[in-house]
């Protein structure tokens, strides 16, 4: 069996963009402002970059089909560059092509970038796209709240928890993001908000309220990947090393037959298994330092937190009331402001916790550091609870 | 004989308040059936025809005034909605409010099984009398050599009289003067329909016991049968009460009622009428399957308490629902032929180890299976069901928010995404039982086109007038 990627990849520089509604700035600028500041991390010119993937998941319209956009922007000098869209999970899946094209020798520095351009749609929410003409004649077209307010339904049947505590801790979630948020110089959303006005807000899809889902945003990120050796050539004496990458993509199971009870997204857990095999982590509950999950909805992050096998069965509720997730908790959750307050450009989010975890290991996270940071995990999640990618990565430093 | 009326009722009364200060006469008893935003003559026929395919048929007839495609044969996509063998004959009957029963007429002298089905969703004009006076719905006979009526007789008669029309030009009704309809339409159409029927029925006028009669206007058929000296009921007045005026479906759905009370022995009158009359006497023989359903059927239903989301409905009210509302859905017509009967038919497939699922694939989706299998086909239309998982969401574009959705299993293995459709008042909520309703799925107002598919509804529906 294959051994995976572990430290096999070092992350030299990353960038991000300041995610929002940047009204001032199209997608090839977004790109640009997130690629500088990688080089620049790197230390590295742009023409040591032999491959690229970029990632871009929604709009065709606002960035251009094809991975033209990039190389177009970003003046690469005629490489290799795939785009990839993989949803919500499109960042993290441009990572994982760098990297796999890194540790597999096939080069030696690649870039993987993520850019997404929605504010031009002229409203929020997701754009609403062809699930594909056999299927338009069928499928529904629900909004993406939509797909994951059924997560808390069939949690609260699975696991008898009373809906109004389950509404309270999703309430929470959405709290604690907004404190960090605050914290976070490039988030879209930096105010905090109070649970009551959590609580009061008005409904988008049953049960979430306005609070209980992220926006989404202008942002691009990135990450230049190479191998350890020429990472410390490049003068980085520990490089942060990527640990695990998995990503899983439903078959239909979830949706089509009947064994799933609807209350959590299996392809987390399956990709937190291989992730934490391939990693070699035991016991993530006590070897993560930080989590940056794929909290598009509050009821999304709190599934996560046991789909991760960081809370037990039924369990996750009281832990995030407890405050285990907070920024000064056992797990610290979205120390940046997750996908809730800091943004969700769609295709540069899984880059966006990379950003975050990256820096945070390297003690580079200003207030928002933590003080112990040796292993972080980011859970990037695409689709619906019902027909998702979920991508788990984890990075640490080499030695 | 089946019967639909849809889930919502304006009240009449309600909505003439609202118009008062315009001074323009309108019906106030009563209750006008509104379809749902889903709704169509196509769905409706269906609801209506679902119950009578036992076995198929050797034809269908739709008839309809209000079809939405002029060029498209909509028989055939009621018998793909049945699942019916293509082998079954199938026709559409239009341009008439008579015209379901001369189809029926025409499926009784052919003296073969054949169900005719006949739906309604006529355009109106705000302020118009019938914009409160007509509803929309549907009902079906099947015919053959056995049931609980036969026909004893019947006469029928053309007249190019235009108490009232719609045309391109003139979508919404365009009616004359009421007294000079009534004059004419009794003694000239009406009466002598009858009057030949049960002649050729060998019965006296009086001897009917029940009457479903369509009028042309209000006090035709008192008129009538004062004329003839028949006393019976005249059974379209109550569906006129409850849902309005069906246009096509309406006589047949007064026959299902009238034939649901009458006794073994009783005569009972089919009047239909539009530029002419088909008169049909009908004896009952005994019990006629379905009719008793029609009856509850009229009686089930919500009052729609909102002048304004009934204009909506109805179309006499154009909202800016906003740049969210800005797409397009284009069903292309090769995957329609690859895919679409299965579609509308929710034809599933059964696997080598019993296990169904929806839509049929090459590798079973049960995950013991390895390798690609041929499914059985296995219909899902007429099965129940549990929520599994459900929102109602508020963000996405729907003519009639929320739009509620949510992951629907079915006994046998199958599980699908389904809309919801016929929101009770509580919403719903995982663990709710539901049943199959054919609805659209998808409009394409520029392109003129649209696709259907099957929602899950709620299992009953309350009785008009309950809280």
């Amino acid at each position: 069996m294959a051994g995976g990627i572990k430290d096999k990849v070092a992350i030299v520089g990353m960038g991000c963009a300041r995610f929002g509604e940047r009204w001032e700035v199209g997608a090839d600028g977004l790109m640009v402002e997130a690629f500088t500041e990688a080089l620049t991390d790197a230390g590295i010119a742009r023409a040591r970059i032999e491959a690229a993937w970029v990632g871009n998941a929604l709009d065709d319209i606002n960035v251009g089909n094809s991975a033209l956009p990039a190389p177009h922007a970003l003046r690469l000098p005629n490489v290799p560059v795939t785009r990839v869209e993989n949803m919500c999970a499109t960042g993290t899946e441009a990572l994982r092509g760098a990297a796999y094209a890194v540790a597999s020798g096939a080069v030696d520095v690649a870039l993987a970038i993520g850019v997404e351009k929605l504010k031009d749609t002229g409203y929020g929410g997701l754009p609403l796209r062809t699930k594909g003409l056999h299927n338009d004649l069928w499928m529904p077209y629900g909004s993406a709240p939509g797909t994951f307010a059924q997560l808390a339904g069939a949690y609260v049947a699975r696991h008898g928890v009373d809906a109004a505590d389950l509404k309270r801790a999703m309430a929470h979630v959405s709290w604690k993001s907004h404190q960090n948020g605050v914290l976070s110089p490039k988030a879209h959303l930096r105010n905090a908000v109070d649970m009551d006005k959590i609580l009061g807000a008005p409904l988008i899809a049953d049960p979430l309220g306005l609070f209980d889902c992220c926006g989404v945003s202008d942002g691009a990120a990135c990450a230049i990947v190479t191998t350890p050796e020429i990472a410390r050539e490049l003068g980085k004496a520990d490089p942060v090393t990527i640990k695990a990458i998995q990503l899983c993509a439903s078959n239909g199971w979830e949706m089509q037959f009947g064994e799933w009870d609807g209350s959590s997204v299996p392809n987390t857990r399956l990709a937190a298994a291989r992730a934490y095999a391939e990693a070699g982590i035991r016991d993530p509950r006590a070897e993560l330092d930080l989590i940056e999950v794929h909290d598009c909805f509050s009821i999304t992050e709190l599934v996560i937190m046991e789909d991760l096998g960081l809370s037990d069965a039924g369990r996750a509720p009281a832990d995030i009331l407890d405050g285990r997730y907070d920024r000064d908790g056992a797990i610290p959750c979205q120390l940046d402001g997750g996908l809730k307050c800091f943004g969700h450009p769609v295709g540069a989010t899984g880059l966006r916790m990379v950003y975050e975890v990256y820096n945070q290991l390297q003690g580079r996270a200003g207030e928002r550091q933590r003080a112990t940071a040796d292993f972080g995990l980011t859970h990037n999640l695409g689709g619906s609870p019902y027909n998702s990618v979920a991508a788990v990565a984890i990075l640490g430093r080499q030695n | 004989m089946g019967g639909y009326v849809p889930l919502l009722r304006a009240d009449r009364k309600a909505l003439a308040r609202e118009l008062s200060w315009s001074g323009l006469g309108m019906p106030r008893a009563g209750y006008r059936a509104v379809a749902g935003w889903d709704e169509d003559p196509v769905t409706m026929a269906v609801e209506a025809g679902r119950g009578l395919i036992a076995s198929a048929p050797a034809a269908l007839r739709f008839a309809s005034t209000s079809a939405y495609f002029t060029d498209r044969l909509q028989a055939g996509i009621v018998l793909d909605a049945l699942a019916l063998p293509r082998s079954v004959r199938t026709a559409d009957c239009a341009n008439s409010r008579r015209a379901a029963t001369g189809a029926l007429l025409d499926a009784l002298l052919a003296g073969a099984a054949e169900v005719v089905v006949a739906a309604e969703q006529r355009s109106t004009q705000a302020g118009s009398a019938a914009h409160l006076a007509y509803g929309d719905g549907a009902a079906a006979v099947r015919t053959g050599d056995a049931g609980g009526a036969r026909l004893a007789g019947h006469a029928s008669l053309s007249h190019d009289l235009v108490d009232r029309y719609a045309s391109r030009g003139h979508p919404a009704p365009y009616a004359y003067e009421e007294r000079f309809v009534r004059d004419v339409a009794v003694p000239q159409v009406m009466v002598p329909a009858v009057r030949e029927a049960c002649a050729a029925a060998g019965i006296a006028p009086d001897r009917i016991a029940h009457v479903a009669a369509a009028e042309p206007v209000g006090g035709c058929w008192k008129a009538v049968a004062g004329k003839l000296r028949i006393a019976a009921p005249n059974h379209c007045d109550r569906v006129a009460e409850l849902a309005g005026d069906l246009g096509a479906a309406h006589p047949l759905y007064g026959l299902g009622l009238a034939l649901d009370v009458a006794a073994v022995g009783e005569f009972v009158l089919l009047l239909g009428f539009g530029n002419g009359a088909d008169a049909l006497v009908f004896e009952k023989l005994g019990e006629v399957a379905g009719a008793a359903a029609m009856a509850r059927e009229l009686g089930g239903g919500v009052a729609l308490a909102s002048p304004t989301r009934f204009l909506s409905l109805v179309g006499a009210l154009d909202l800016d629902w906003g740049m969210r509302a800005e797409f397009e859905q284009k069903a292309q017509a090769t995957v329609l032929e690859r895919v679409g009967r299965e579609m509308i038919g929710f034809l599933g497939g059964r696997d080598s180890t019993g296990n169904v699922q929806f839509p049929k694939s090459a590798f079973p989706v049960n995950p013991a299976l390895g390798a690609p299998e041929v499914l059985e086909d296995v219909r899902l239309a007429e099965l129940e069901a549990r929520v599994l998982s459900i929102t109602a969401d508020r963000l996405n574009f729907t003519p009639d928010p929320p739009f509620d959705f949510g992951l629907v299993q079915f006994d046998n293995g199958a599980r699908v995404l389904m809309e919801m459709t016929d929101r009770p008042a509580a919403g719903f909520a995982v663990g709710d039982r539901v049943r199959m309703r054919l609805r659209v799925k998808s409009l394409n107002p520029r392109l003129g086109f649209r696709t259907w598919f099957w929602k899950a509804a709620p299992l009953d529906r309350p009785r008009l007038g309950d809280a």
